[in-house]
């Protein structure tokens, strides 16, 4: 156990937090774009998490195998960027130029609301790890008042 | 009375399970959005105690950080941030409260030794 483990596990949230809140700015920026890079309206994009150190690694087995608990304390890790495969959302807009041959406008499947609620929940997060790091850094700086 | 008594040794494992509990708060607050994470938890007071009972000495206690599998919530994990952050809150006064006991335990000694501080 490091003295330092906590205000990089909590670093390593800070980092989750920012990634996923840099996926719902891309989401909600493009909440009306009809063409992709792919040519195909564009996708909600989601974050996923998971554990850090908790299998990985040669350190991981050696922990492990000594039976050391703190090794399995690594913080979060984004092991990927998915698409939400959801469908789409059709819109009757005639006049837009997208527009199939009834009308409708295939837009991407991503909601503005659910965007925003996710942001919030993120921006909530993210607080939570800085709250998290600044307990450790008063934690350590009352250690170090013993030495004085 | 050696210079460091139990309660010495006491007040230092306090702050060492303080310490490693702090870790699995703030890993617990990190992974509060990962899905299926069960929350970590150390109990350096129960370990301290039947250290105390048994007539062990108190520096030699280890302390583990125990999964404890709960309710999940809808993301399958079951970290409640609200009581993570609570119970950070306490663990950092709890830590500065042990440290500033040390620092008077200090004090008394300095004092005796005639160090002027």
């Amino acid at each position: 156990m490091g003295l330092f483990d906590a205000i990089g596990i909590a670093g390593s949230g800070l980092t989750a937090e920012r990634i996923r809140m840099d996926v719902t700015a891309e989401n909600l920026a493009n909440a009306d774009t009809t063409k992709g890079a792919n040519g195909k309206p564009y996708q909600r994009q989601e974050v996923v998490l998971a554990q850090d150190g908790s299998a990985g690694g040669f350190e991981g087995a050696l922990s492990g195998a000594l039976q050391r608990t703190s090794a399995q304390q690594g913080g979060v890790q984004v092991t990927g960027i998915i698409s939400d495969t959801s469908p789409d959302q059709q819109v009757y807009d005639p006049g837009n130029p997208e527009a199939d041959a009834k009308g409708y406008v295939t837009l991407p499947n991503v909601s503005t609301v659910t965007e925003m609620t996710d942001l919030i929940s993120e921006q909530q997060s993210y607080q939570s790890d800085v709250t998290a790091m600044q307990t450790s850094k008063t934690m350590f700086t009352s250690m170090l008042g013993i030495l004085k | 009375m050696a210079l460091v008594d139990s309660t010495q040794q006491l007040l230092e494992a306090a702050m060492r399970g303080s310490w490693q509990r702090e870790t699995a708060l703030t890993n617990n607050i990190a992974n509060a959005d990962t899905p299926g994470y069960q929350r970590q938890e150390v109990n350096f007071e129960s370990a301290l105690q039947g250290a105390m009972n048994g007539g062990e000495s108190a520096s030699q206690v280890e302390f583990h950080t125990e999964t404890e599998p709960q309710e999940t919530g809808p993301n399958g994990g079951s970290v409640s941030i609200d009581q993570e952050s609570a119970k950070l809150a306490e663990n950092g006064l709890d830590y500065q409260a042990v440290t500033q006991v040390l620092n008077a335990r200090n004090e008394i000694m300095r004092a005796a030794m005639g160090v002027q501080s």
